[in-house]
């Protein structure tokens, strides 16, 4: 056993470090309740639920008042956690649910937590704001009633690029899974189904029911690609992207919306081959400590004020008609944030298609990531 | 013995850190090992989105840092973590550190092994373990009021500090003449009276040593209170983390520097006391 | 170590239990019982979307010895391997040089040394991250004397340079390694000062006199007896490298996943917890064969 002890030996003398140790430890103590001021006493709301609620939602996603706009509307202290990516939340969820209230999963992964069991029917009595919305996401096909989900945006995947260093707007997705043209300055995002049914759409296949004979073929490009990708991003694509450590990159359209506001460089195009429509929903997670407190959080994000103030921060497309009616030329003429009606076209939603499929994709994107 | 230290305008054979070849490896490592850290310090206080150039003086992400409610409370989670879980390693590798020391049975071995598996188990593996245990085996409940739901991660903290604790008491213990027990024996002093008054005296130092060791690791950890926090138990480190993953501005460095100012001023005090010549004595102990 | 205060538990059975109860059972339930159940996990296989049912197959261990994992663990040693041993090579003149310096610089070296180690890993990582980047301080620093050289050049009339080309120094396994070699860096040069420490000086000066120059010195009397010192510190380097996550998943690119990155993926999105306990097994199997090979090694030394 080797002696690790040489590592921390310290010279023992003085008898005085022990009480010292126990004064700053007390002192820690001390300042982190000072810190923490309301820890010891709870704050209960008039629902009787403690005046918190625990937020899980991706990064760049709420508006910059949003949060402190409810608490003077509520009372109601949020919290925010990050994930990155949906596999993400669902491992967490999975797990047990260690106290979140809201979460905004995409929707296969609406379709994937009610099938597991982790969120629960939403009460539409206490979410009147609910016809704001247009109506064609007052019921889809994933959520029918939306009976689980609320939409909070709707999104495409696409290409985020400087103009300045590519050779014209990269209108295929060749360049990002294909080609090594742009080596070394490429950026994928990382999650499995996504890739795997954008791949599938390159090839000319549907996003649904992408054939199994495909997968084979889908897992040498990337493996292929692999070399000519600089790293697989995990929803900061955009920083990437206006950092200039790459030059395209596989994002979504209002991220890309974002940063372009702060550099002039900066586009975003949906590829001629079409891209993949989805929909982030707001959902409440199963053993959610605070349900009441969720659904007033949820009922607030579909304000018309609150939803703009929240459109014109993360620019993305809103499924909120009275929100739509709010925002200036500016967003709703925006390329970038609504595709032009030709590449829309092309769009569809995905679908979860079975565990053993999504085990299946995991799995192939792991290898290709390990390979 | 006497090479160096008394020839001062001559060099002897052995003072190798005269020749500059040396000189010019320890400065070049110490540019190697500080330059990104006095980078990150001095950034922090960049009047700038983007990190490169230098834009003005300003202390406004250090405002932003005090002003962030949910990083004031990961700091006061990380440090109610680190005293608890520094108090009850201590009390068990004193405890352990005695029991190894003193006496002698059947599975002895057995026990050192078992408690040289934090030290050696990659921090990833007891990770997961502790993950699975706490959300599959035994459900830390969530919605236990503060302190009380950090109580997962304090158990993570201890159970791969203790053993470190351990194994410094037990070296300081080694020291320890057993003559002097058997004079308070003599004296008339029970067994328990004996510990208290004569072996934890002697143990003090090491019981220091040990706690600001246990201090410290559980401040910095960050793989094992990954996996093991929820959205009401975020440490700083995990925190921290998450403001890099995602939005990195300035205010991670502001943060960054906090967190290092304290942790040096921590080890600061540490070795103060210790008093600074600790290559002095360098055949004790 | 100190037998002679050593007795028999019997002699007082009442403290024994006493100092026995709380160390034990705290080992049992919060150390022993959850990597017990990871290794359970590890014979187990995925049921539906969230259960886990331990029916003691292999097929994870098989799948984990596939040559897709089998290549990460072998690259992950190999990472260990090369960051342990630069980091050797740059430590051993520094503990050289601080173990033969004055005795009143020697305290301040050994703190200028050791001061990063007290520093939060994430932290260090984070800071190299920045330095390292496209637009970090690195190609900041070579982009502007690029310029200048520029301007001297043209102001010379000696032709002209192109625009300055960023170096590719982040997400790929150089960056790797420079963070892992910069955040083992300071726990390899503790045990080499600590042996070198202990050495007798009167060997050292007798091989001068004797007319060995400075290198053969230290080749052959310096390093053999610090020998201790040396493994030990690679042990301390080795270790921690092999199952290093933050650093791999910070600054690496797509190739440079290590073992710890995978288990994490398996943890935190693949969702396949069974493999990923195979895998974690699997690099505590690898720890311990190393950590024995060391003790092999040593014990063999020591007969020797």
């Amino acid at each position: 056993m080797p002696d690790m002890t040489p590592v921390r030996r310290q010279r023992p003398h003085r008898r005085s470090l022990l009480a010292a140790l126990g004064a700053s430890g007390a002192a820690a103590v001390g300042l982190s309740f000072g810190l923490d001021g309301c820890a010891p006493s709870i704050r209960r709301g008039a629902n009787g639920e403690e005046a918190k609620l625990n937020f899980y939602n991706w990064d760049t996603y709420v508006g910059k008042d949003t949060l402190a706009e409810f608490r003077q509307a509520t009372g109601i202290d949020v919290n925010m956690s990050l994930f990155a990516n949906n596999d993400e939340l669902f491992a967490k969820l999975r797990a047990g649910n260690p106290g979140f209230d809201v979460i905004v999963p995409t929707n296969e992964f609406v379709t994937r937590l009610r099938l597991a069991d982790l969120i629960v029917p939403l009460d539409h009595a206490k979410l009147p704001n609910f016809k704001n919305l247009l109506p064609e996401f007052q019921s889809t096909i994933f959520d029918p009633g939306r009976r689980y989900s609320i939409p909070y945006t709707w999104l495409v995947l696409g290409v985020g690029y400087r103009k300045s260093k590519v050779d014209g707007p990269p209108d295929t997705w060749k360049w990002l899974f294909d080609s090594d043209r742009y080596k070394g300055r490429i950026s994928l995002f990382s999650e499995a189904d996504d890739l795997i049914k954008l791949a599938a759409k390159y090839m000319g296949y549907s996003v649904r029911d992408v054939p199994d004979s495909l997968l084979p073929r889908i897992e040498a490009m990337f493996i292929r690609q692999k070399k000519n990708i600089r790293v697989f991003h995990e929803d900061n694509g955009q920083d990437l992207l206006l950092a200039g450590d790459v030059d395209i990159v596989l994002e979504y359209n209002g991220d890309i919306a974002q940063v372009m506001q702060e550099d002039d460089d900066l586009a975003f195009l949906v590829p001629r081959e079409g891209t993949i429509i989805q929909s982030d929903g707001l959902c409440i997670p199963k053993g959610a400590p605070r349900p009441d407190n969720a659904h007033r959080f949820i009922n607030f994000l579909l304000d018309p004020k609150v939803g703009a103030e929240i459109s014109n921060t993360i620019m993305y497309p809103t499924p909120n008609a009275e929100v739509l009616k709010l925002m200036p030329d500016s967003y709703r003429n925006n390329t970038a944030i609504f595709p032009p009606a030709d590449r829309m076209a092309k769009c569809e939603y995905g679908d979860f298609e079975g565990v053993e499929r999504s085990r299946l994709f995991d799995e192939l994107i792991t290898r290709v990531k390990a390979a | 013995m006497t090479v160096r230290g008394d020839s001062r305008p001559k060099p002897g054979p052995l003072d190798y850190l005269s020749r500059w070849p040396l000189r010019l490896w320890v400065g070049a490592t110490t540019l190697f090992l500080y330059a990104p850290l006095l980078t990150l310090i001095v950034f922090s206080f960049n009047q700038s989105r983007r990190n490169i150039v230098w834009r003005g003086f300003t202390l406004d992400y250090y405002v932003m840092v005090l002003q962030d409610a949910s990083l004031l409370t990961a700091f006061a989670n990380s440090l109610v973590i680190a005293a608890v879980s520094t108090a009850l390693s201590l009390c068990l590798g004193a405890a352990t550190a005695l029991l190894l020391w003193r006496f002698r049975f059947p599975f002895k071995p057995a026990l050192e092994g078992a408690l040289s598996l934090p030290i050696v188990v990659p921090e990833i593996c007891m990770g997961v373990a502790l993950l699975v245990f706490f959300t599959k085996v035994v459900p830390w409940p969530t919605n236990l009021p503060w302190p009380l739901n950090l109580g997962a991660i304090i158990i993570a903290h201890v159970s791969f500090s203790f053993s470190f604790v351990a194994s410094v008491v037990r070296a300081r213990l080694a020291s320890f003449n057993r003559e002097e027990e058997e004079a308070a024996r003599d004296l008339g002093a029970s067994e328990w009276r004996t510990i208290i008054d004569v072996i934890v005296p002697h143990m003090r130092p090491a019981l220091f040593a040990g706690g600001l060791l246990a201090f410290t690791l559980s401040l910095d950890d960050f793989v094992i209170t990954f996996f093991t926090s929820g959205p009401d138990t975020i440490t700083f480190p995990v925190k921290v983390f998450s403001m890099i993953r995602f939005s990195v501005t300035p205010e991670v460095n502001a943060a960054s520097t906090l967190l290092i100012v304290i942790t040096v001023a921590l080890t600061a005090i540490g070795l103060r006391l210790q008093g600074a010549d600790a290559g002095r004595d360098g055949h004790t102990g | 170590m100190a037998e002679q205060n050593e007795e028999s538990w019997r002699k007082s059975p009442g403290l024994f239990a006493a100092l026995l109860s709380a160390p034990t059972m705290f080992m049992f339930a919060f150390l022993l019982a959850p990597l017990a159940i990871i290794w359970g996990y590890s014979f187990g296989r995925n049921q539906g979307l969230t259960d886990i049912v331990v029916d003691g197959t292999f097929a994870n261990y098989a799948h984990a010895l596939n040559p897709l994992y089998l290549s990460i663990l072998v690259k992950s040693f190999l990472f260990a391997v090369v960051t342990t041993v630069i980091c050797l090579l740059v430590g051993f003149p520094v503990a050289l040089a601080i173990t033969f310096a004055r005795p009143s610089t020697k305290p301040w070296l050994l703190l200028l040394i050791m001061l990063p180690f007290w520093t939060n890993l994430l932290i260090r990582t984070y800071a190299l991250m920045a330095v390292l980047r496209t637009q970090g301080y690195v190609n900041g620093l070579l982009g502007f004397l690029w310029s200048l050289l520029a301007h001297l050049l043209s102001a010379l009339h000696l032709g002209r340079l192109g625009a300055f080309a960023p170096l590719d120094l982040l997400y790929n396994n150089f960056a790797v390694i420079l963070g892992l070699v910069y955040v083992q860096l300071p726990f390899m040069v503790l045990p080499l000062y600590s042996a070198m420490d202990r050495l007798d000086r009167s060997l050292l000066e007798a091989s001068l006199d004797l007319g060995a120059g400075h290198l053969r010195t230290i080749l052959q009397i310096v390093a053999p007896l610090a020998m201790p010192g040396i493994a030990s510190g690679v042990m301390v380097t080795l270790i921690p490298s092999l199952g290093a996550f933050l650093t791999p998943e910070l600054l690496g690119g797509v190739d440079s996943q290590m073992i710890a990155n995978v288990i994490e993926r398996q943890f935190k999105s693949a969702n396949d917890w069974p493999f990923g306990a195979a895998l974690s097994f699997l690099l505590m199997y690898m720890t311990f064969a190393a950590i024995a090979l060391q003790a092999l090694l040593g014990s063999r030394r020591r007969a020797a």
